[in-house]
């Protein structure tokens, strides 16, 4: 009876298995085959790779388009984590009268889709353009100073500090330390695995995000990778063993960031769910 | 608690009139044009497809004789277009927009009627009566020509001649027929030879603008009225794609690439669509000869064509520094130069609405994968019958709410209830 039961769970964890890593593999095997192959539907590795991958090189600009992608997803990363956390540290360890009443502010504005506020941001940027065209439309910093400020990040560290220690903060008082040494030097060190949970969000958004780049970054030479695969994929015979080449290497860069932070991920979620 | 609840809901009705305050600023921004982007010396274009409409306008480069024009043209994706256009010209900031841009024929309604200033008329670069009737309508507003007509998207029957003939017709017999015609065709090709007649994808309603606008109709009708209930064109229509439907004689596609895959290997016998679908029909190497092309099926109306169109674009060119030379660029090439319209069609592959230019040596070419036909000639021709439609603000707004309708349709629906209450939502939706 337990073999019985055995079975069926493993056949249930291979079926999902199956299913959630079958895109991935049809993406690798079809990045070897001809486009028509890949519209067939052909399940076996080809002898095209080379191939696609010099077309690819040679039609787009993906080693510019990786770059830009990569400044801003590393840009955001690295401001998004340290706004978020000290606005998240100072709600949950600062006493203020209003500071739950600006909080729900703040939660509740991540109920308006982006698609409400970006005319007046692009607006917005226009204006400045004007006066500061270093940080107007069509420039990098364009694509990732709206995204830098989010309240859900300020919301998850607002979390994760219920379960830091607060005595650790009065001691740091007692010692001496002033309250920004107490944030670098004691809190950021022991919430490592929140940071890191953090950093893979943000990375992921940031590499991922296609509307706002999409109408700021105009020129080709500041185009992201989703705005790169969107234009390969626009021509009325589009090549799809180009196209998958170019997911393929599109898909690495979060790959990798997952998998060297996939330990601490894990623990930062268990914490934020925790809190 | 009580308080709480109170602080909350004020932030929330903030939030509100914070996003509607957002939204309702759309049109009314278009008219400021302080920024007025590029200094001037230099064009910029975006377009869609490299091979196509980027490869027309590098063409058109070359055939430009004159040495201080510089264009830079971006590729961009059609819907990416369409979304920073929107973006831009709602936000009346006209930084960063292009000098020409291509946009398809079915979408420039909305944009000429939304945004009337940010478009320069460019009739007098160019004779617009030289281009296809069905042309001028769509990229024109309020009696001044804006757009110069580009791609033809006539549309031509591609049918594998092995399977046809197999069901016992020949070419003869495909030529000017109509669409209750062409599914009894479906029927006999089902039965010899167990082949779909055609693919479709059920999102997408191409196959009823084709089949409509052979009678010179379309959901709104010229002064933008929806016309969807009492709409005889769109009801046969309907009945011949529910007919297709039932039989079993489409092969269902769900995307793109399934639609192409079902040509290309073989698992339909016909291809109703523009004529830019031609190239992937001839990218399956191995089927060389045995496709040829009919004109389109008409509807069995009087007054019918066997003409449609399915697509198409037109250069437009913004309201900012720099629309002079890129309307005088426009003018002599795609506008008036028949020898560039001979090494498009040679070169690109592409069928312009240039009329003058189809007695041009190029489209006489006998093309060896359609059995000799000379295809581009034949679309050339088919294009002039094409009967002319105004496509409207919501062409794409209507068949939303109109597939939803057709599914209830196929479920066993009056086609009479389908129409009006695909109506109502309509004439709610679009006020």
């Amino acid at each position: 009876m337990k073999k019985i039961k055995r079975i069926f769970i493993y056949l249930f964890l291979s079926t999902a298995a199956i299913v959630s890593i079958f895109p991935f593999l049809w993406m690798i095997v079809s990045m070897t085959n001809k486009s028509v192959d890949v519209t067939r539907g052909k399940l076996t590795p080809g002898m095209h790779f080379i191939e696609n991958l010099n077309n690819l090189l040679e039609t787009t600009q993906i080693g510019i388009a990786l770059w830009n992608s990569f400044l801003i997803a590393v840009i955001t990363t690295v401001l998004t984590l340290l706004i978020g956390s000290l606005a998240g540290y100072g709600f949950e360890i600062y006493r203020s009268k209003g500071k739950d009443m600006i909080f729900n502010i703040l939660i509740l504005s991540m109920m308006i889709p982006f698609a409400a506020i970006m005319i007046p941001l692009y607006r917005l940027f226009g204006r400045i353009s004007a006066d500061a065209p270093f940080i107007g439309l069509d420039t990098l910093a364009a694509a990732f100073l709206p995204t830098i400020i989010t309240a859900f990040f300020i919301f998850f560290f607002r979390q994760n500090t219920k379960m830091f220690a607060k005595e650790l903060v009065e001691a740091g008082r007692i010692d001496g330390l002033s309250e920004l040494g107490i944030f670098f030097r004691i809190y950021l060190p022991t919430m490592k695995t929140t940071y890191a949970a953090a950093a893979i969000i943000a990375f992921m958004n940031s590499w991922n995000n296609y509307l706002w780049p999409l109408v700021v970054l105009q020129s080709p030479e500041n185009q992201t990778i989703p705005l790169l695969i969107s234009n390969l994929g626009a021509g009325y015979t589009p090549d799809y063993g180009v196209i998958m080449t170019a997911i393929v290497i599109a898909t690495l860069p979060t790959a990798l960031v997952f998998f060297l932070m996939q330990r601490h991920f894990v623990a930062g979620m268990m914490g934020s769910v925790k809190g | 608690m009580r308080k709480n609840f109170w602080l909350l809901m004020i932030a929330l009705l903030t939030a509100i009139v914070l996003a509607a305050c957002s939204g309702g600023d759309d049109g009314s921004g278009n008219a400021e044009e302080e920024d007025n982007g590029d200094d001037g010396s230099q064009i910029t274009a975006w377009a869609w497809d490299p091979n196509f409409n980027i490869a027309a306008l590098n063409l058109a480069k070359e055939h430009y004789d004159n040495e201080n024009f510089e264009m830079e043209i971006i590729e961009n994706a059609q819907d990416d277009i369409v979304q920073r256009l929107n973006t831009g010209l709602s936000s009346g900031t006209m930084k960063g927009m292009p000098n020409i841009v291509l946009i398809e024929d079915q979408r420039a309604q909305s944009f000429l009627q939304s945004y009337p200033d940010a478009f320069y008329a460019i009739g007098d670069y160019f004779n617009p009566e030289d281009f296809a009737d069905y042309k001028l309508a769509p990229t024109s507003f309020d009696g001044e020509q804006y757009g110069l007509p580009f791609d033809t998207g006539v549309t031509g029957f591609f049918y594998r001649t092995d399977y046809l003939e197999e069901a016992g017709y020949t070419h003869d017999d495909l030529v000017n027929i109509t669409w209750s015609e062409y599914v009894e065709i479906a029927k006999d090709v089902k039965e010899q030879t167990g082949q779909a007649m055609l693919s479709l994808d059920p999102n997408d309603l191409g196959i009823l603008r084709v089949m409509m606008q052979t009678t010179g109709t379309w959901y709104t009708s010229e002064d933008g009225t929806i016309q969807l209930e009492g709409n005889e064109p769109l009801q046969m229509a309907l009945e011949n794609y529910k007919e297709l439907m039932e039989n079993d004689l489409v092969k269902l596609s769900s995307d793109w690439s399934q639609y192409l895959a079902a040509f290309n290997s073989g698992d339909v016998a016909s291809v109703p669509a523009g004529n830019w679908i031609g190239p992937s029909v001839e990218a399956e190497e191995s089927q060389a000869g045995l496709w040829r092309v009919a004109p389109t099926p008409r509807l069995d109306m009087e007054g019918a064509a066997n003409a449609s169109n399915q697509g198409g674009s037109s250069f437009y060119v913004l309201n900012i520094d720099g629309k002079e030379a890129a309307a005088e660029f426009l003018g002599e090439t795609f506008g008036s130069n028949v020898e560039f319209y001979q090494d498009l069609v040679q070169e690109v592959g592409a069928i312009g609405t240039f009329k003058p230019a189809s007695e041009g040596d190029a489209y006489q070419f006998e093309n060896e994968f359609f059995n000799g036909q000379q295809v581009v000639y034949d679309f050339s021709q088919w294009m002039e019958e094409i009967p002319q439609v105004d496509y409207g603000m919501n062409t794409y707004g209507i068949e939303d709410i109109l597939s939803a309708e057709i599914q209830q349709y196929l479920d066993g629906k009056s086609l009479e209830d389908v129409l009006s209450d695909a109506q109502t939502q309509a004439e709610n939706q679009f006020k």
